[in-house]
């Protein structure tokens, strides 16, 4: 996998549409593995996607006390392992940004897995794929650093910089996560 | 696991073993993404979507819609055999008894009243070919001039604005892809980034490069969040607007002084118009502040390539015509018609909202906009069809006039097709009563929607993976569907169901169809040498070309993605500037009803919501519909967010949850309208129409707000 996930906060327009692509990923039985969350309705329709960052060093590998998760050579950080799980749950208490989640009928851990079945051919991830306004995005490392440095010299060119007063009106507007 | 790749050029797809991948477009909005179905080779079933990268518009975004849209087909919902109401409970039937009984009602009805007694409501999220046969069905087997269709509620302030001032009513003057180029958009009227997702990539594609987004709605809709200026107009005021900002481009010297002159009539009937909106006569019409009006004005005037876009917002106004036609002319102000990456474009709602308006399916058009009062018009097509040019009907009334015409008794059945009036029309209780007063109704769908519960008959219709056929999407480009598996159970295409209906009541001979290429070849003859002329395409060509622009009157015509290059379809040749002032809406706030009410719609429900509220996903992120309030409003009724909040408007009332937001004006309030019976914000819409084109005005009411 030469690729990498890279997120534009600013971009998302809420349709929510990666958590139903996810649902549609292979051996997903129909549950979405990434979110999208309001950064607060009441002032304004601001949302971000919300999607595993594929730790290098994954905080819900290393309290998992069964060895459950896997990770790839990629880089991926898989979902727990059926046979593995003893479904203690400390993955979803461990992970900083709330990515895992627990299935209680069947007793197990499941996360994103970057649609490693697709990703490993280097074909985008669902979410990816059809997000509308770009907000997830499935691109090459210098391409990413491309936009990162051109979205910066925009918002210089444009004045834009939050101020002690309006910081709230700023959400982080990109996000790189990558394996290399 | 084995894996297989389908490959055009540089795209991959997943293929799934066992699997095969068919190539279509999605079901629901004007955008027409595309898609492929995976289909079980084994079972023939859908049973999921891969994104479709190679297709230029979309490049494989899909909207939660997109994603979720083949769920529909295989629902265990679907109406799979007629139904016949018996003592006021739905009986399955055989398609025999179900059509003896249509064909029995329909002569009957028609001996006793004469042939308008029949009625026929059609829809545009069917295909071309089957949005002509429907006016093939109302005027040669039915005789009736009583046809029209749910684009009244959608699209036709569009058609008549563009008519009005560029003489032709293509719904997008350039094609998707160029905006990427584009410096500047001023969008009207339109939540973009909700009702046509897709199209966002390109804005945003265009605003990496620097472009400027300018975007008038009363709400901070996610589209207006991104906006360099957003203009927060009161509802109804955007005729106002229009001509506050062609004030300024005049007064300012930001006309295309070359471009007016050569192509432009009635320039000077337009500055006098202007010239009493100033940006504070308009400030205080719109409620914007004027130094927004002013940034707005610059921005539009300096960018050497602007594209003018609107939707509903603008259009569903009982001044909706001359909305249009202002924010077009803003546009020919600036020389901006016929250029690369520049023009005017309206966002369709509904899935062939521009091909279903061209083909007869409008009380007034025969096939290719010809019309229908056009005596050489209804020669052609009476020649094609085979029937005496004398039998064609004459004009009838719109959509929601048809409604009058049951109460007042002259219609006594209506055969709606692929259409949900009963939500979708304004005023929906006069809609209801209407119905429970027809003496006959059938309907033709694949749900039980809120419209077929009146019905005497439902005829089970197939969806949009059961057939093939084409459809225009909304940059007028003309694109293919693909039938992806059989009908389920005993259901029929519409076309197959029209057939079926024609034969029984003797008139078989108009519809001699083994299958809809069949008919393709016989619309694109009817629509030859008429303003939307589709003769040069073919569905070879359309698979080759990636879609083909109509018009293209001859196969080895390549077809016209940009619009007017040389000149209008006016008979003159040029365009016709709007010289037209605001006027107030039909119904401003009193001091018994002191608020706006507008309505929209959220980015997980399409239309009456017939499919939507189906579809599992779609409801868990929105089963039920809600009040946008500012807090300031809010505040004045001790309201919070999770109360429930009762709406009055002079027709009737409902109760709804709250929901606070800063995004919205304070004094508007915001209902989605994808639901049905008791949750139907359209009961308190008003219905008062517009002059020209017939369109409710759904945006704007005014409204009572009581705590419950």
């Amino acid at each position: 996998m030469n690729k990498i996930m890279y997120l534009e906060f600013e971009r998302c327009i809420g349709c929510r549409s990666c958590q139903a692509a996810c649902r549609e990923c292979g051996d997903h039985e129909y549950k979405e593995r990434n979110y999208v969350e309001y950064v607060d309705f009441m002032e304004s329709r601001q949302t971000y996607p919300m999607l595993c960052m594929q730790c290098k060093d994954p905080a819900c590998a290393r309290v998992c006390p069964a060895n459950a998760i896997q990770i790839t050579e990629e880089g991926v950080v898989l979902s727990a392992m059926e046979e593995k799980c003893i479904g203690c749950r400390n993955c979803t208490f461990g992970c900083p940004f709330g990515i895992p989640k627990f299935d209680f009928e069947a007793n197990k851990m499941y996360k994103c897995d970057m649609c490693y079945d697709r990703t490993k051919h280097d074909i985008a991830p669902m979410c990816a794929s059809v997000c509308p306004s770009e907000a997830i995005r499935f691109i090459d490392f210098e391409e990413m650093q491309a936009l990162r440095r051109r979205r910066t010299q925009m918002n210089l060119v444009e004045g834009k910089k939050p101020k002690e007063g309006n910081k709230w009106d700023y959400v982080p507007e990109f996000f790189g996560v990558y394996s290399d | 696991m084995t894996q297989q790749f389908v490959t055009k050029e540089w795209v991959k797809n997943l293929h799934k073993p066992g699997e095969k991948l068919i190539t279509t477009h999605c079901c629901y909005c004007g955008m027409q993404c595309g898609m492929h179905l995976r289909v079980e080779e084994k079972t023939g079933k859908v049973v999921g979507v891969e994104p479709r990268y190679d297709w230029p518009v979309t490049n494989g975004k899909m909207c939660p819609k997109g994603v979720t849209a083949y769920q529909t087909v295989e629902h265990k919902e679907r109406i799979l055999r007629p139904l016949i109401k018996k003592n006021g409970k739905f009986v399955e039937s055989s398609w025999e008894e179900a059509l003896d009984l249509i064909a029995e009602k329909f002569q009957g009805l028609q001996q006793q009243y004469g042939k308008d007694a029949v009625s026929v409501f059609g829809g545009v999220s069917m295909t071309n070919e089957k949005c002509y046969l429907v006016g093939k069905y109302a005027r040669a087997v039915l005789g009736t001039r009583f046809i029209d269709y749910n684009g009244r509620f959608c699209m036709s302030s569009a058609a008549g604005g563009f008519l009005k001032t560029l003489g032709t009513d293509r719904g997008s003057t350039l094609p998707w892809p160029e905006l990427e180029h584009t410096d500047c958009f001023f969008i009207a009227g339109s939540n973009t980034a909700e009702c046509h997702p897709t199209s966002i990539q390109w804005l945003w594609k265009a605003k990496d490069k620097g472009a400027k987004m300018i975007v008038a709605d009363p709400r901070e809709t996610p589209t207006a969040r991104i906006a360099d200026v957003h203009l927060d107009l009161k509802p109804g005021t955007d005729s106002a607007l229009a001509n506050g900002i062609m004030h300024i481009l005049i007064k300012e010297g930001y006309v295309d002084e070359d471009y007016v002159a050569n192509r432009c009539n009635n320039y000077e009937e337009l500055k006098v118009a202007v010239e009493k909106f100033t940006p504070e006569y308009t400030a205080k019409i719109t409620g914007i502040e004027v130094g927004k009006i002013i940034k707005a004005a610059h921005i539009y005037g300096r960018s050497p390539r602007s594209v003018m876009m609107f939707a509903r917002g603008a259009e569903q106004q009982s001044k909706g015509v001359d909305n249009v036609s202002l924010y077009t002319s803003m546009a020919l102000l600036r020389g901006q018609i016929g250029k690369f990456a520049s023009g005017v474009a309206t966002f369709t709602g509904q899935a062939n909202g521009q091909g279903g308006r061209e083909h007869g399916q409008k009380s007034d058009l025969l096939p290719g906009y010809r019309k229908i009062t056009d005596p050489e018009a209804v020669k052609y097509i009476s020649e094609l069809w085979g029937m005496d040019p004398s039998d064609m009907p004459k004009p009838g009334v719109s959509a929601f006039e048809l409604f009058d015409e049951i109460h007042a008794g002259n219609i006594r059945a209506m055969h709606v097709m692929c259409s949900n009036p009963a939500v979708s029309a304004p005023d929906t209780e006069y809609v209801w009563s209407a119905f429970r007063k027809l003496d006959f109704m059938v309907v033709s769908d694949f749900f039980l929607s809120e419209t077929a519960e009146f019905a005497d008959v439902i005829l089970p219709a197939a969806t949009w993976a059961e057939d093939d056929g084409t459809t225009t999407n909304l940059e007028g480009r003309v694109i293919r569907i693909r039938k992806v598996r059989e009908p389920l159970g005993e259901s029929l295409p519409d076309w197959g169901i029209m057939q079926a209906i024609a034969k029984r009541l003797g008139k078989g001979q108009f519809f001699p169809y083994q299958e809809a290429r069949e008919i393709f070849e016989e619309f694109r003859v009817a629509t030859k040498g008429g303003k939307a002329d589709y003769y040069g395409i073919t569905w070879e060509r359309i698979d080759k070309e990636d879609g083909v622009f109509w018009p293209c009157p001859s196969e080895d015509h390549p077809g016209t993605p940009t619009m007017f290059k040389e000149k209008f379809g006016t008979p003159d040749g040029k365009a016709n500037l709007a010289a037209v002032t605001w006027k107030e809406p039909g119904e401003t706030p009193t001091k018994d009803y002191p608020h706006i009410l507008t309505t929209g719609r959220v980015v997980f429900h399409y239309l009456s919501g017939s499919q939507t509220r189906r579809t599992e996903f779609l409801m868990e992120q929105c089963p039920l519909p809600y009040a946008e309030i500012h807090p300031e409003l809010a505040s004045q009724y001790n309201l919070r967010t999770g109360d429930q909040v009762k709406l009055t408007t002079p027709r009737s009332h409902m109760t709804l949850e709250v929901r606070l937001t800063k995004a919205i004006r304070n004094d508007t309030v915001f209902v989605p309208y994808h639901w049905g019976k008791e949750l139907a914000v359209n009961q308190l819409t008003n219905p008062c129409l517009d002059p020209t084109s017939r369109m409710p005005e759904f945006k704007v009411c005014a409204v009572k707000i009581e705590k419950v």
